[in-house]
């Protein structure tokens, strides 16, 4: 182990980050507390309406459409809802991409729920309210409700939603030309639909037991996209899940950030030690895993050859654990 | 440090949550900057919600 002026300014600028915008990030985005306070849970009634973030609504149409232009366009493609549900309303927070590894066609898409999973398990720590709320999708003609086959899989699988009910968007690229005073803008042709630039969105709700789908209506309200700051290092995220995952499972207190470095996001994962003030931290780079641990105010890095993250930090630990 | 007596909508909202904490696990929501009371929330565990990513079905 040997210690390096670089790793100490990053650890420094990294504890900044953490102590300065932590409660910030946490909170920014969410809304306020209606004059009745935040629901209390219990009895959830139907969805009267959906509410999406401003950046929500923005990340749907600019990663719809840049799908659309990518060499996959003419596959399917998708995003999660994550956000708190009220007695009548589901607010969205949070929307996670389907990821590079989904599998897709032109007529179908499953998501990649590895990376999804941990995406929702950074999050949760930014906002412990977080809930799954729903589904978006494309459809490659116009068919702009769910189908038949759509039904069959969310029809069970709203059970595990708050309410037993969930929200299900689907995007199509046959939207009607906007009067002109919305040109360029998101226009609401219908209550449940969201239109701009060629693209809509039409927006259901299912409830278990329910033989069909029904149109809700959709709002959009000022607030962020909790999710976008994954966006930056989700070629990272995507490539460790697995093995993040499994060290998120197997030790307790993993705490996973997005700190700045030099212009670029990098994800990082904290282990606390068993003493106090000592942490094994593993910053996830585009090009390489570095391994730094923090034994008060000293910080050494680890050279570690170990290409699996889970691997390497055990071997670290039973290095540390050798030590006594 | 300013301290104000709460009003009748606040002061009803903060029982109904720690009943809901003492009752039914509801957590009690604290705004970090300044930690008044904003509400209170049902937390669903982690698992629940993994469960329910990991099994999102395909759409067609």
């Amino acid at each position: 182990m040997r210690l390096t002026q670089r790793w100490q300014r990053l650890h420094q600028r990294w504890q900044h980050r953490t102590s300065s915008n932590g409660a910030a990030r946490s909170l920014a985005g969410l809304p306020k507390p209606t004059a009745n306070g935040w629901y209390a849970g219990g009895d959830y009634e139907r969805l009267s309406r959906v509410v999406l973030t401003s950046e929500v609504s923005r990340t749907l149409f600019d990663e719809y459409q840049a799908h659309r232009a990518s060499p996959r366009g003419d596959e399917e493609i998708g995003w999660l809802l994550l956000g708190v549900r009220s007695q009548a309303e589901a607010i969205v927070l949070a929307s996670l991409p389907a990821g590079t590894s989904r599998d897709a066609g032109h007529s179908h898409v499953r998501f990649d729920h590895v990376a999804q999973t941990l995406a929702y398990r950074v999050l949760r720590q930014w906002d412990r309210r977080l809930k799954l709320l729903g589904v978006v999708h494309t459809h490659p003609g116009n068919l702009h409700r769910p189908s038949d086959a759509d039904y069959q899989g969310d029809s069970e699988w709203v059970e595990q939603l708050p309410g037993q009910e969930g929200i299900f968007a689907i995007g199509t690229s046959d939207a009607p030309t906007p009067p002109n005073e919305y040109a360029g803008v998101v226009w609401h042709p219908r209550p449940h639909l969201q239109c701009w630039e060629g693209l809509r969105f039409s927006w259901y709700a299912l409830v278990a037991g329910d033989r069909d789908y029904r149109p809700v209506p959709v709002e959009v309200h000022v607030g962020e996209d909790l999710a976008q700051p994954l966006r930056a290092v989700w070629p990272q995220l995507e490539r460790h899940a697995g093995r993040l995952e499994r060290l998120a499972q197997q030790l307790a207190r993993v705490q996973f950030e997005i700190v700045q470095d030099g212009g670029a996001e990098v994800l990082c994962l904290t282990i606390p030690l068993a003493e106090s003030n000592g942490a094994i931290r593993v910053w996830l780079e585009e090009d390489q895993v570095r391994y730094l641990l923090q034994r008060g105010d000293e910080v050494s890095v680890a050279d570690c050859a170990e290409s699996s993250v889970d691997r390497a930090v055990y071997l670290i630990l039973a290095e540390l654990a050798a030590d006594g | 440090m300013d301290f104000r007596p709460l009003n009748d909508t606040e002061r009803r909202q903060l029982i109904a949550a720690l009943r809901g904490n003492a009752d039914s696990n509801q957590a009690i929501l604290m705004d970090r900057r300044n930690t008044s009371f904003i509400g209170s929330t049902d937390e669903v565990t982690e698992d629940e919600v993994i469960n329910a990513i990991k099994s999102v079905p395909c759409h067609y």
